[in-house]
């Protein structure tokens, strides 16, 4: 176990160095750069040699091995410099957008979870089974929904018809509640129809008649034999939605006027704000590689079966 | 587009619901109270002569005040933090005495030292601390502290807009202590200590920005008619990117004013009795300038017909409201220096045809005119600062397709539009637009040292051959001619030499569009459209 868990350590500090230098590459090949996207702009007016001088200033002009060591060693130390674009240095960036597009996504994401949960158990109430057809086709729905058009309804509706809740100057959580949900519609409707399927799925294995034959409800069978069996493949599809779900949000921030870290990646790469963008991918790819290894490590506590396989690894 | 009509319409029934609060006509100004101010984009980096930018300047322009007035009704210089000055014959030195007694909000005096470093800062830039030149001073030299109410500035050459220069919102004067922070770090707004009616009380990056009256302030430009602290006692700016959600909040009461009301969306906010201002920018219109490099339209025959195909009123009717005037000139009816010309600007097909058939452009099979094989194909990007581009543009694209000429509309990340720009094969037109209430702005747009929109020899494009100059002498008289009479006539010679080589193409003239509650009363602009709330009021509601 403890062999595996280091592996999977040296897996994920290999894969953030590679985004790092990638990023890094990616960048530095695209025209232009941020000092001339910064300057150029007729805002300021400059003459060339102006801009010459400023690009000098800013070190620019050096060669690519020497900006990319520079980077790499500003990151090591925990240094990570200035947003040219914004004028301010890029860990306030992060301190002010980082923290609520995590709530943002985290509250997204339960809410998500209790929708699709919501829709499965509809869809196996015995009661409702007539309605089958038409909760079955819910996840559809949702996940044709345009998340701006859904935003902005939800603000027309709540906000400014009701007024229920303000969305200028609100409260902490009161300022959520809309944008939670604009999150949580789009993502549930990839779980719901997960859950859905495999429910199905499981139902037909041998051990549900077996279970029904001594006794039990549809609903005990449900919960305790189903649930359990379909929640594997729910949560690595989870893991890799709740990466998804913080890049995806950035809609959700422009329409509601939220900080966040979409919004700030939007700016970012239009103004090629390097020290922004280093930043950002290597966030983004250590909040990955640690959902995804803890998505690794909670397999075999949900099935024992996985555990020995892990062990002999 | 469904979606636009269905939210217009949502909103519409919104605003239908509401009952429109009914202002009470008092005249006299209430203290007190919180403007919430709804901005479009969040403010970048505060270094005054970086102001030029909408959002930058609506925060500027209320924590900064400057060493003159512009008085945005007659364009007059007149007093503020400089009580008086004087100006040597041929413009080359400048002495201001200044008012005495004014501070910055950290407590330290705004006296002729301070007003010498802020000059020799913008006027020279600063390689140190990677501060820019300010585009609005041009020729400087140095200053000198006379005594320690009294500065001179020494020029090389004339310099006959300095005295403009020291009013607008790049001319803002800060406190040393923001003079000696790197550039970078000026994004910052707690960290722009002005002398203005408000201070930077705080920020949340990109969200949100609150400011303060100052309770001691008691120096504004001493000809208006209010004096003392600003009534408010402070302003509230909320980043809100939506269009919709910002006219949203105005018209359901959650918001007092706020800025970039399209001109699709003026009739909602009007049919409620909210007002609407258009504060005219009053420099260069918006346009597209010719590269004249580029071998498509290096002909002015081809510009002339491209000239006259162009249906100013058919953009200004279609997109627009009677706030965006038609252009008659080069620059704006409100400008200085103005001539209207606008027998020039006709529209007529017939013409333009005829001069493309001159030119030996033929048309094709698929309707294209074409040369040696070549067709007339041009592109142009976007401008996203300006008002409804990409749908302007695509209109005009639409009038010179009759005539068989082709235009792309393009879209590109700032990297692309940034290196595409400077080059004249890429794209042989640009989009042109810049807002000074002053003749300088004409060489602003179109001298190659400075914005150089031809792109000509010497300017931004290192590989440039083309260069006009007569044009530049034209340009160099504005900027330093001392005699006023002379210096507008050169203007209206600028203004007319650009339409008689067909290098620009005017549509409008640009406001900056902003909407406010009924409630909201003494808000004024100054004279390139920025709002300031010296003197702003909330009445009862």
């Amino acid at each position: 176990m403890a062999r595996y868990i280091l592996s999977r350590f040296g897996q994920a500090l290999f894969v953030l160095w590679a985004a790092f230098s990638v990023s890094f590459v990616l960048l530095q090949s695209l025209p232009g750069d941020a000092v001339l996207i910064k300057f150029q702009n007729p805002d300021y007016g400059l003459s060339p040699e102006q801009l010459a001088d400023i690009r000098a200033a800013y070190g620019a002009d050096g060669s690519f091995l020497h900006q990319y060591a520079h980077a790499v060693w500003n990151f090591l130390t925990g240094d990570f410099g200035y947003s040219l674009q914004a004028g301010v240095p890029v860990s306030s960036l992060l301190a002010t957008n980082l923290p609520p597009s995590l709530l943002l996504a985290a509250s997204g994401f339960v809410v998500a979870t209790l929708l699709a949960v919501l829709i499965a158990i509809a869809c196996n109430l015995s009661g409702l089974a007539w309605l089958r057809g038409l909760i079955q086709s819910i996840p559809s729905l949702f996940i044709s929904v345009p998340t701006f058009w859904l935003g902005i309804m939800l603000i027309q509706i709540f906000s400014f018809r009701l007024r229920l809740v303000p969305v200028i100057n609100p409260g902490p959580w009161e300022g959520l509640f809309l944008p939670i949900l604009t999150v949580a519609v789009p993502i549930s409707a990839p779980l719901a129809q997960i859950l859905l399927k495999n429910i199905d799925e499981v139902l037909t294995k041998p051990f549900v008649p077996v279970a029904r034959a001594k006794g039990l409800s549809h609903a005990k069978v449900l919960w305790r034999h189903v649930a359990k069996n379909t929640l594997l493949p729910v949560l690595t599809v989870a893991g890799l939605l709740f990466g998804e779900l913080i890049a995806s949000a950035v809609i959700t921030e422009t329409v509601f006027g939220l900080n966040g870290i979409g919004g700030l990646t939007k700016q970012a790469v239009d103004s090629q704000d390097v020290a922004v963008l280093q930043a950002i991918v290597v966030i983004a790819a250590t909040a990955f590689v640690v959902i995804n290894l803890v998505v690794d490590l909670l397999y075999p506590v949900l099935d024992p079966r996985l555990k020995t396989k892990l062990g002999a690894a | 587009m469904g979606i636009k009509a269905k939210l217009n319409a949502a909103t519409l029934l919104t605003a239908w619901l509401l009952a429109v609060p009914v202002a009470f006509a008092d005249d006299q100004p209430v203290k007190g109270g919180t403007l919430i101010y709804l901005e479009q984009q969040a403010h970048t980096n505060l270094y005054p002569p970086a102001g030029g930018f909408y959002p930058n300047g609506g925060i500027l322009n209320q924590i900064t005040d400057k060493l003159t007035y512009q008085n945005p009704q007659t364009l007059q210089i007149e007093p503020w933090v400089a009580e008086s000055w004087t100006v040597n014959d041929n413009a080359t030195e400048y002495t201001f005495k200044i008012r005495k007694g004014v501070t910055f909000s950290d407590g330290s005096p705004l006296d002729a030292n301070a007003v010498a470093k802020n000059y020799d800062t913008f006027g020279l830039g600063n390689k140190e601390l990677k501060q820019p030149v300010s585009e609005v001073i041009n020729n400087y030299d140095h200053s000198e502290v006379v005594d320690p109410y009294t500065v001179k500035f020494y020029f090389k050459k004339p310099s006959p807009g300095f005295l403009q220069g020291t009013s607008v919102i790049g001319s803002g004067l800060v406190s040393l202590k923001t003079l000696a922070l790197p550039f970078d770090q000026l994004g910052d707004a707690t960290k722009i200590i002005g002398s203005g009616p408000f201070v930077v009380e705080s920020e949340t990056l990109g969200k949100q920005l609150a400011l303060m009256a100052r309770t001691d302030y008691n120096w504004g430009p001493s000809k208006l008619e209010h004096q003392g602290r600003a009534y408010l006692d402070g302003i509230k700016y909320i980043i809100t990117g939506e269009d919709s959600v910002r006219i949203g909040a105005l018209l359901s009461g959650q918001a007092d004013f706020i800025r970039q009301l399209q001109a699709y969306d003026e009739k909602q906010v009007a049919d409620q009795s909210f007002a609407i201002y258009a504060a005219p920018t009053r420099g260069v219109n918006d346009s597209v300038a010719f590269r004249p490099d580029n071998p498509l339209v290096a002909d002015i025959k081809v510009r002339q017909a491209l000239l006259h195909a162009t249906n100013n009123k058919e953009i200004v009717d279609t997109l627009f409201s009677a706030n965006y005037p038609q252009a008659k000139s080069v620059i704006s009816s409100a400008a200085a220096g103005y001539a209207d010309l606008s027998s020039n600007l006709s529209y007529d097909p017939a013409v333009a045809e005829k001069l493309l058939d001159e030119a030996d452009w033929k048309k094709g099979a698929d309707g294209i005119r074409q040369k040696d094989g070549k067709p007339l194909s041009l592109a142009v990007y976007e401008s996203l600062p300006q008002p409804q581009n990409k749908a302007v543009l695509q209109l005009v694209a639409q009038q010179w397709a009759k005539i068989g000429v082709k235009l792309q509309v393009l879209a590109g990340t700032s990297g692309n539009v940034v290196t595409d720009n400077v080059d004249p094969a890429k794209t042989p037109l640009v989009v042109a637009e810049v807002g000074r209430a002053d003749p300088d702005v004409v060489k602003s747009q179109f001298y190659p040292k400075n914005r150089d929109a031809l792109l000509q020899k010497g300017g931004l494009n290192p590989k440039a051959i083309f260069f006009d100059d007569k044009l530049n002498g034209i340009l160099e008289t504005v900027a330093s001619e001392t005699d006023r009479s002379k210096r507008l006539a050169a203007a209206k010679a600028a203004q007319e030499y650009l339409l008689d080589q067909a290098y620009v193409i005017p549509f409008f003239e640009e406001p900056q569009v902003f909407a406010g509650a009924p409630y909201v009363k003494g808000v004024a602009f100054e004279a390139v459209g920025r709002p300031s709330f010296y003197s702003t009021w909330l009445a009862e509601h």
